[in-house]
Formats: structure tokens, sequence, C-alpha cells
């Protein structure tokens, strides 16, 4: 599957693209209870969502300076964490943003019907964390 | 000796932090390394043992290079508003290619046909294009940034109407463009000639030692004569390549056409175009030859005068009926 370098290049930009809205929707949703970074990693990966911590971080400071989460720093086993959680702002959005979803999920499901098509195995290229 | 697990991570997290704005790197590094710490006791826990050197260099490897890292917490930059960029290029071809070459040509022209090297005065030109072309391309690029780092917004992006886009051309708007490139190419033409046929010249000589001297007045107009005809073909050919310009074009037709009359005005007021001397003529034939000639070219600069009037009230015509929106015989905007 996507042997070619360029075909490989082109699904792995495309599923960025598909991903990027989608992990901010999955960050947003799990941090209604709190984490620290590490924590909310390993919960996403324990749920499938496998996201690398370069693009993990990065988002949860952006996440954070646009409102939606508030962070504070705190001792946990004898180690100093910075603990996420999502801001009022947060909780108002994100019922929004998960409506958005539905709908835009309802739609595809719609236009796909039921049309098979085959899912790429995620190995190679393709099964790498998310960037 | 050996690196231990403490060094190599505070020498990661040094070289990371060294990329990172300055007002967060601390609180970065912090949260980088709790939880670079968090994954090294994870593997730990799950190898069993304490890691060594070469697992915990993997580790960092895999996290990715110190500026690598450093990058996703940067803000994202741009220097040029991507919404601008069509405009940018356009902006940096016309100046490039359609200012630069032919007004390096003109400039270079004179001295390469004259000097006794020429290869050495095209090779200068060529220097000198490539070092005005980066200096362009250096301030071209610097006001489009501040023009972005400033917001401006252009009224006419903002505040853009259908109804006034530019009609789909025709097969005659097709064939006006080929008018306006040989136009175009005419005007280079007649800038080369005349820059070969005045270029620091004061008179003309002829076999048998007659001298055909030039009055001042041609020295005067010789400037004006390059920058009218230069102008023009610049217009003309902006005008094949972007129809929608041709209305600017017109305009600038009429004041070129202005510029020609008021030359021709300075011919005429001169009167005393050249004189003829030397050569085995009385004085009462060089007399007679210098008023004939001197007729002559004056005829010549008030039948250009009326072609010029002509060409002036085409393009008024022109301009009347686009603006009233009849189809005219070029693409109008």
């Amino acid at each position: 599957m996507h042997t070619n370098g360029a075909s490989s290049e082109l699904f792995d930009n495309l599923r960025l693209e598909l991903r990027r809205g989608c992990l901010v929707v999955a960050i947003l949703a799990q941090l209604h209870t709190e984490h620290y970074g590490y924590a909310l990693r390993k919960a996403l990966a324990g749920q499938g969502l496998v996201i690398d911590e370069n693009t993990l971080y990065p988002l949860l400071r952006r996440l954070e300076n646009q409102g939606l989460l508030v962070s504070q720093w705190r001792e946990e086993e004898k180690r100093n964490k910075r603990f996420y959680r999502l801001s009022p702002l947060g909780e108002e959005v994100l019922p929004d943003l998960l409506g958005e979803w539905h709908q835009m999920n309802s739609a595809l499901e719609r236009i796909l019907g039921d049309r098979e098509f085959a899912a790429a195995p995620q190995s190679g290229s393709h099964s790498k964390e998310e960037k | 000796m050996p690196a231990t697990k403490s060094d190599l991570i505070d020498r990661y997290l040094h070289a990371v932090k060294f990329w990172l704005p300055k007002a967060q790197q601390e609180d970065i590094v912090a949260e980088l390394g709790e939880d670079l710490l968090s994954q090294v006791e994870e593997r730990e826990a799950a190898l069993g043992h304490k890691l060594d050197e070469d697992e915990l260099a993997a580790i960092l490897k895999k996290r990715g290079s110190p500026m690598r890292v450093s990058s996703g917490y940067l803000p994202e930059q741009r220097l040029i508003n991507p919404a601008m960029l069509p405009v940018y290029r356009l902006v940096l071809k016309i100046v490039l290619c359609w200012v630069f070459v032919p007004l390096f040509a003109f400039v270079f022209l004179g001295p390469v046909l004259t000097f006794a090297r020429p290869w050495e005065m095209v090779l200068r030109c060529a220097v000198e294009y490539w070092r005005a072309a980066f200096m362009t391309v250096g301030m071209v690029t610097v006001v489009f940034a501040l023009l972005d780092r400033y917001q401006v917004r252009f009224k006419r992006a903002d505040n853009w109407d259908p109804r006034k886009l530019p009609r789909v051309p025709t097969a005659q708007d097709t064939t006006t463009r080929w008018n306006h490139l040989a136009g175009a190419i005419f005007g280079v033409a007649a800038t080369g000639f005349w820059v070969y046929l005045m270029w620091q010249r004061s008179e003309f000589s002829f076999p048998g030692g007659a001298r055909l001297i030039l009055g001042p007045v041609w020295g005067q107009i010789y400037w004006p004569v390059i920058g009218m005809t230069l102008t023009s073909a610049f217009f003309d050919l902006l005008s094949s390549l972007y129809p929608r310009w041709a209305r600017v074009r017109s305009r600038v037709r009429i004041g070129v056409d202005v510029c020609a009359l008021a030359i021709v005005a300075v011919l005429l007021k001169a009167g005393n175009f050249v004189e003829i001397a030397g050569g085995n003529f009385s004085v009462a034939d060089l007399a007679n030859k210098t008023a004939w000639f001197n007729g002559l070219i004056g005829y010549t600069v008030i039948a250009a005068a009326v072609i010029e009037i002509g060409d002036a009230i085409h393009e008024v015509r022109r301009l009347l009926r686009s603006k009233h929106g009849k189809p005219a015989a070029i693409p109008t905007t």
C-alpha cells in the first residue's frame, strides 16, 4: 500500500490534516478530568489515539493560550508536574465542537453509505505516530 | 567516562532551551524534562533495569533533535501574507522582467555598440542587473512583509464587485494583444535606433567631407524622447500581457501623445535643427541645403504631431467607449 514515496508523503499530509482537528476535540474531551502531559498521552493512547509528544505539548500550550485550558504546577510522586484541565471557556466550547463533529461524522456516514473502501493496514510510514 | 542519565537529559534539555522563546524557556523545559523522566521510568520498569547510556540516547533520539522539538513551541511565522503572494510575484515579475530588462538594454545598448570591448560591457550589464535584481527583490519583500506586519488591508481586495471583473477575452482581444505587443517591440526598437543614432552625437559625417551638424535642440530632447518611447513601449507590453490594464495604457498613451506634442513644440520653436558644413559646396549651396533640410525636418515633425493628435483622439474615444459599457476594441476593466 502506498509504497511509492510521493503517494506515501501525500497520504501522511492528508492524514495529518484529517487528524489535526480531531486531536483538539479528543484532548479537550479527555481534559474534562485533570491530567498532566505524560498521563494524558498514555490515556489517549490507551483509547487508541496515539499522539506524539512533540505534537501534544505545543498543542496543550496553544489551547491554554486560547483560553480553552488552564494549568497548574503541582507536586505528585515527588516530582513537579503540570496539570491541565478544561477552562470554563473550554467547557462552553467543547459541546459545540462535539456537535460539529457529530454532524460531520453523520454526513460522512451518509456519503459513504454502503460503499466499502479497503482500509490500509496501519504499517510502514502510515502507522507513524501523530505528528 | 560514560554520561549519566541526568547528564544526557540535562544536555538535551539545555540544547532545546537554546531555541525556545526566552519568556517560556524554563516552563517548557521543566515540563519536557518531567515527561522524559516519566518515559524513562516507564521504560526502566518494563525492562526491569536501569537504562544504560545507549538506551537513554535512543529515547532522546526518538524524541527528535533539539531544534525540531523546540520548533513546535514557536509561533507560526511568515514573511508575507499568502493571500498577497500572487501580487508579490506579479510585482517582481513586472519589475525584474518588464522594467529592468528593457531599462538595462537601453542603458547599456549605446556603450555596447560604441565601446572597443563590447563583451566587457555585456558582462558589466549582467553583473549590474543581478545586483539591482537582488536589491529590488529584497526591497519588495520588505515592503510586503511590512504590509503583512501592520495588517494593511487593500480596499480593492475587500470591496470587489463581480460586475467589474474583466470580461473573457475574445478573438478580437487576442488580435489587439498582438497589436500591443507589436507596439512594444516597435517602441523598444525605436528607442534603440534613437540611442544608436544620437548617443553622444553632435554631427554626422558624410563621404566628401560634408557634415550635418545637429542643433542644440536635439540634446535637449534626447532624454525626453527616450523616456516617452520607453514608457509607451512598457505600457504596450503590459497591455499585451494583462489586457485588463488596457484602460491604463490608453491614459498613458494620451499622456505620451501630449509629451510628444510638447517635444514637437520645443523643436519647432528652436527652428534651426541642423547646419550643413564642409564638402565641396559654395556658401550659397550650403545655405540652400541647410534650409531645405531644416524644412524637411520641420514638415516631418509637423506630420508626427498630426499623427500624435490623431492617436490621442483615438485613445480618448476608446476610453469613452469602454467607460460607457460598450464593447471596446480592447479588453476593459
